[in-house]
C-alpha cells in the first residue's frame, strides 16, 4: 500500500503529442504519480458503485483488467445510520495507506478519483442550496456542504478529487437565472475549497490532486468563473473536470488552463461520441457506459480503426447475448479479442448464463467490454500520435451503427441509488417468477426481501435458483427431459 | 504424496486408501477421475446452473476445487439437451477442466414441482407451462447425464423425507431405487468415461438400510452414495443411518453423504467413514452476508462489522483474507459497505466461505493421515464452542460411538 505522506512534485501531466490547433483538437499525454501506474490519455477510467466495478471483484479486476484508474462518489460511502454517529469510511486509521484505497480494497497501483456524486447521478428533487448540494445515499437524500465534503477529502485521501459544482443534472437546460447560480455557487464553493485544503499545507504534502470544474452551460454565461480560475487558482489546480466538452472551444482564451489534463464527466452514449470528445481534446473519461451496456447484456464488437472496408454493410457496435442464436455458438464474443472472456469462454455460454440469470455473465460481459474499450483507446493514442486520427474516426463513422443495440436480457437487480426514478416509469425487470402452484406470493416475496433474504443475485425469495419448466411439454420431449404421459 | 494402503479400479475411477484413523472410522484417500485426481475426505461446492454464483471456472480453482456439482435438472431446462449435446457437455460449456458430478434431477424434480408423483415407470408430472402429463424416467436421467459428461453420475432414485411414517412406503422406495438403479445401468451409455453410482435409501429404519446396502454393493457400481438424508431429521437419527451403512460398505469404494455441508456435519460424518459431501448451504448463506468461520458463522450484515476493518477470519488463506501473496486486503467493514448492494461482497464471501469448506476437508485428512483425527476434533469443537456444555448432544453421541470422547479430558 502506498504511504500517505507523498510529495506533491511527483505528480504530473506532460502532453507527449500536442493539439495540432492549441486547445482544439485531440491530444496525447500521460497523468504520472509516484506509486501509481502511469495513465496514458486519452482514456476511460473505471466507474465504481459504492467503490466497487459493477460485478468484478478485485482479482478479477487485476487479473482480467488493465482498470488504471477508478471514479468513486462520496455520497456512495456517507449513509446515515442509527448504529453508527460518523459513516465508517471516516473511522478508517490513516496510518499505513489511503484510507479510500484501504476501504475499497483498491490495488496501490490504481488512481481512485472522488467526486461528491455518482455518475450517473440521481436528480435531487430539491435541488442544491446556496451552502450545499444534495447528495442521494442509499438511506435517501441529504445535504453536503463544502466544508464536509473537504473534511471527508482530507480524512479518506482520494488521489484526485473533483470540488463541488452547482450542476443539476437534469437533462432540461436550467434556466437564465438559475444558469448565473451555478456559475455563482461553483465559483465561491471553489474559493471556498482552497481555504479549507491548502494545496501547500494539506494538498500536496498529503498527494491529493485537484481537478476543477467547468460547467456545462455556454462560454458567455461563465468566462468570468474561467478567468478567475486561471487568474486566482491556476497554480493550484492539477485538472479540469467538464460536464459538456464543447466548453473546451472556448479554453484559448485561457491559456493557463490548457495545459491542465481534463477529465469528463459526461455520459457519451456511443464509441462515436467518444471520438467526438476526443477531438475537442478531452484526456480522461468517467463514463458510465461500459457498466451501462455489460447490464443490457450487450457484449461491445468495434475496433478502432475498423476492419478494412468491403465487409457486409454498416456493423452493429455490440451484440446483445441473450439472444438465443448464439445458443451453440462456441466462438469468441468477438473475433480475435484477446480478453479472458473470449480466449476462455464462448457466445453459447454466456446465452446460457443470460437465460440462467447466473451473475457470472454480467461479471464476463464486464471484463470484454472494458478490454474493447481499452484496446479503443489504446489505438486512438496511436492513431493520434501518427496523425491519422481523423482519418480512421471518419472510418469508424462510416463503418459502424450510430447506437448500441438495446438489449432484450433481464438486468442485474437495481437499487435506488442506480437509476433515475421518475413517476410512472416501467420497471427495468419484470418481477422473478413464483413458485409453482402460487407458492411465494408477491407479498411473500416482497416480505422476504425486506427481511433480507433476497440477497444480489437472480434468486428472490430466499430460494435457490427457484426454477420450474418454462418450456412446453413439447419442448421438454425434444430436450429429452421427459415424455408425455400416454396412461 | 502418502503411500497408497489398497486401490481399487473400475473403467472411469480409481480408489486410492492412503490413510486410516486409528480410532475413528475416517479415512484419507485419493480418487482419480476421468477430470483428474482429488482428495478425499472432500466438499464439493453445487454450481447449480454450470457457475458457481458469480465466480469464475479460475476463481473456483483458485479455492483448491477440482470436483463441483452441476443439478441435471436445472441443465436439462437450460441449455437443454439439444444445446449441450452440440456444445460437447458441460465441461466445454462452462470452461472447467476439472471433474463435475450431477444429481439425477429427481430430487429437484420432486421437490420444485407440487404435482410430482413417483410411479415405477418414473416421475409423472404436470408441464407447469401446459398442464400436459409428463413422465421423467431412470432412462431420461441418464440420457440427460451422459449428454452433460459429467465425471459422476447419479441414479434416478426414489426419495422419500426421511421422516415420512409410512414405512411401507418407505419400503417400496427403497425396493423402486434398487431396480432403477438397474435400469440406469442398464441405459448408460459411457461407462468407460463416466461413473455411475447408487444411492442407498431406506429413511431412518436401519434394518431397511442394511438390506438396501447389500442390493446395492452387490450391483458393483464405482461409488456409493448415501441419499434422503438432510430433510429433516435428527441429527442422532441422521449420523446412525450414516454409520450403519459405512459399517457395511466395501473399503476401496468413495462414499459420497448427499446434502450434508454445515461443518460440524461433516467433520462428524467424516470420523463416521464419509468421504464426499456436497451443499448449497456454504454459497446460499454467503449471498445472505454470512461468512463461515471456525468460530462460527458470522453474519457481516450486522452494523458491528461496518467498521470492523479485520479480515473476514483472522488467519485464513483464502484469496480475500490472505495477507500478501496475491492476497485482496477485503475487509469486514468493505463486505459490510456492499451486502445487498453491489454483487461483489456476495463474490467475496462465496470466495470465502467454498475456501473454507474445502480447506476444512484438507485439514481433516492432513490430521488423518498423521493419525491424528480425534485431535482434530477436539480442537475443532473447542473453537465453536467455547463451552463444552454447549456441545451439540449428536455430535458428542455420534463420536462416542467412533471412540472420541469430546467431553473427557483436556482439549
Amino acid at each position: 500500500m502506498s504511504a500517505p505522506a507523498m510529495n506533491g512534485d511527483d505528480m504530473s501531466f506532460k502532453i507527449l503529442q500536442p493539439a495540432l490547433e492549441h486547445g482544439l483538437a485531440a491530444r496525447v499525454g500521460r497523468l504520472v504519480a509516484a506509486n501509481r501506474t502511469p495513465l496514458d490519455t486519452p482514456t476511460f477510467v473505471g466507474v465504481t458503485s459504492r467503490g466497487a466495478i459493477p460485478h468484478l471483484t478485485p482479482d478479477v479486476i487485476s487479473q482480467h483488467t488493465d482498470i488504471r484508474a477508478a471514479y468513486m462518489a462520496l455520497e456512495d460511502f456517507t449513509e446515515k445510520s442509527s448504529k453508527r454517529k460518523s459513516p465508517a469510511i471516516f473511522s478508517l486509521p490513516k496510518d499505513d495507506c489511503r484510507p479510500l484505497h484501504a476501504y475499497t480494497a483498491t490495488p496501490s497501483s490504481t488512481y481512485t478519483i472522488l467526486g461528491p456524486r455518482r455518475t450517473p447521478a440521481v436528480v435531487a428533487p430539491n435541488g442544491n442550496g446556496p451552502k450545499h448540494i444534495s447528495v442521494l445515499t442509499s438511506t435517501g437524500f441529504e445535504r453536503l456542504t463544502c466544508e464536509n465534503y473537504c473534511a471527508a477529502i482530507e480524512q479518506i485521501m482520494p488521489d484526485i478529487v473533483v470540488p463541488p459544482a452547482d450542476l443539476t443534472f437534469s437533462s432540461a437546460t436550467p434556466g437564465a437565472k438559475r444558469q448565473v447560480f451555478m456559475v455563482q455557487r461553483t465559483q465561491q464553493w471553489l474559493d471556498e475549497f482552497f481555504s479549507h485544503l491548502d494545496p501547500e499545507k494539506k494538498l500536496k504534502p498529503s498527494g491529493i490532486q485537484v481537478f476543477a470544474p467547468l460547467l456545462p452551460l455556454s462560454y458567455p454565461i461563465q468566462w468570468k468563473y474561467l478567468k478567475h480560475l486561471s487568474e486566482e487558482h491556476a497554480e493550484r489546480l492539477n485538472g479540469l473536470t467538464l460536464y459538456d466538452a464543447k466548453i473546451l472551444h472556448d479554453l484559448k482564451n485561457h491559456p493557463q488552463l490548457l495545459d491542465l489534463p481534463r477529465l469528463s464527466m459526461e455520459s457519451p452514449e456511443t464509441p462515436q461520441q467518444i471520438l467526438r470528445q476526443v477531438r475537442l481534446g478531452v484526456d480522461i473519461f468517467a463514463s458510465p457506459l461500459v457498466n451501462t451496456v455489460s447490464d443490457a447484456g450487450i457484449a461491445l464488437h468495434f475496433s478502432f480503426p475498423p476492419p478494412a472496408a468491403g465487409s457486409s454493410g454498416i456493423q452493429p457496435l455490440g451484440i446483445d447475448m441473450s439472444s438465443e442464436e448464439h445458443q451453440v455458438s462456441v466462438t469468441p464474443f468477438m473475433e480475435g479479442c484477446g480478453c479472458y472472456a473470449c480466449t476462455k469462454h464462448h457466445r453459447a455460454y454466456l446465452q446460457h448464463l443470460m437465460n440462467a440469470r447466473e451473475m457470472l455473465g454480467w461479471t464476463l460481459l464486464q471484463i470484454h467490454n472494458h478490454h474493447v474499450m481499452d484496446e479503443f483507446f489504446r489505438q486512438i493514442r496511436l492513431a493520434i500520435a501518427d496523425g491519422t486520427f481523423e482519418q480512421k474516426a471518419g472510418e469508424f463513422n462510416r463503418c459502424y451503427e450510430s447506437e448500441l443495440p438495446l438489449g432484450t436480457g433481464v438486468r442485474p437487480r437495481a437499487r435506488g441509488y442506480h437509476f433515475k426514478p421518475e413517476p410512472g416509469q416501467p420497471k427495468i425487470n419484470k418481477a422473478p417468477w413464483n413458485r409453482f402452484e402460487g407458492e411465494g406470493t408477491p407479498e411473500q416475496v416482497a416480505a422476504a426481501e425486506a427481511a433480507g433474504l433476497a440477497v444480489t443475485g437472480p434468486a428472490a425469495g430466499g430460494s435457490e435458483t427457484p426454477l420450474v419448466p418454462d418450456v412446453d411439454a413439447a419442448a421438454l420431449v425434444r430436450e429429452g427431459f421427459a415424455k408425455v404421459d400416454e396412461v | 504424496m502418502a503411500a497408497t494402503i489398497a486401490s481399487q479400479s473400475s473403467a472411469a475411477l480409481t480408489f486410492d486408501l492412503v490413510a486410516r484413523c486409528s480410532v475413528t472410522r475416517a479415512r484419507a484417500s485419493y480418487l482419480t477421475l476421468p477430470h483428474g485426481p482429488v482428495q478425499l475426505p472432500m466438499f464439493m461446492p453445487v454450481a447449480t446452473q454450470a457457475s458457481l454464483k458469480g465466480l469464475t471456472p479460475e476463481q473456483l480453482e483458485e479455492t483448491g476445487c477440482r470436483l463441483c456439482l452441476n443439478n441435471t435438472y436445472h441443465l436439462g431446462l437450460k441449455p437443454g439437451q439439444e444445446v449441450l449435446a452440440a456444445i460437447g457437455g458441460a465441461h466445454k460449456l462452462q470452461g472447467w477442466q476439472h471433474n463435475i458430478l450431477t444429481d439425477s434431477g429427481g430430487f429437484q424434480m420432486v421437490s420444485l414441482l407440487k404435482l410430482a408423483n413417483i410411479t415405477e415407470e418414473g416421475v409423472r408430472f404436470l408441464s407447469p407451462h401446459d398442464g400436459t402429463p409428463m413422465l421423467l424416467t431412470p432412462e431420461h436421467s441418464i440420457s440427460l447425464q451422459n449428454t452433460i459428461g459429467s465425471d459422476i453420475m447419479m441414479q434416478l432414485d426414489d426419495v422419500l423425507v426421511t421422516t415420512s411414517p409410512d414405512a411401507a412406503r418407505m419400503r417400496e422406495a427403497m425396493l423402486r431405487s434398487v431396480r432403477w438403479l438397474d435400469r440406469c445401468i442398464a441405459a448408460h451409455k459411457n461407462p468407460e468415461t463416466q461413473n455411475l453410482f447408487c444411492i442407498i435409501q431406506g429413511g431412518l429404519d436401519l434394518e431397511m438400510r442394511r438390506e438396501c446396502c447389500k442390493e446395492m454393493v452387490a450391483r458393483d457400481t464405482p461409488g456409493i452414495a448415501i441419499g434422503g438424508l438432510s430433510g429433516g431429521e435428527a441429527k442422532a437419527d441422521y449420523c446412525q443411518v450414516v454409520a450403519t451403512c459405512t459399517e457395511l460398505l466395501p473399503e476401496l469404494k468413495p462414499r459420497y453423504v448427499m446434502g450434508i455441508g454445515y461443518p460440524e456435519d461433516l467433520v462428524v460424518s467424516v470420523a463416521l467413514g464419509a468421504d464426499m459431501f456436497d451443499c448449497v448451504w456454504p454459497t446460499r448463506t454467503a449471498r445472505f452476508g454470512n461468512a463461515v468461520t471456525k468460530y462460527g458463522v458470522l453474519n457481516i450484515k450486522n452494523s458491528k462489522f461496518g467498521v470492523d476493518f479485520g479480515p473476514i477470519e483472522e488467519g485464513c488463506g483464502c484469496i480475500c483474507c490472505r495477507k500478501g501473496d496475491g492476497g485482496l486486503g477485503i475487509t469486514r467493514a468493505f463486505v459490510h459497505h456492499n451486502i445487498a448492494k453491489e454483487t461483489v461482497s456476495a463474490h467475496l464471501l462465496t470466495l470465502h466461505n467454498v475456501w473454507y469448506q474445502l480447506n476444512l476437508m484438507r485439514e481433516a485428512r492432513d490430521a488423518i493421515i498423521a493419525d491424528r483425527y480425534p485431535a482434530f476434533i477436539r480442537q475443532f469443537f473447542a473453537n465453536l464452542y467455547p463451552n463444552k456444555a454447549d456441545y451439540p448432544a449428536w455430535a458428542t453421541g455420534a463420536l462416542r460411538g467412533v471412540g472420541v470422547d469430546l467431553l473427557e479430558g483436556e482439549t
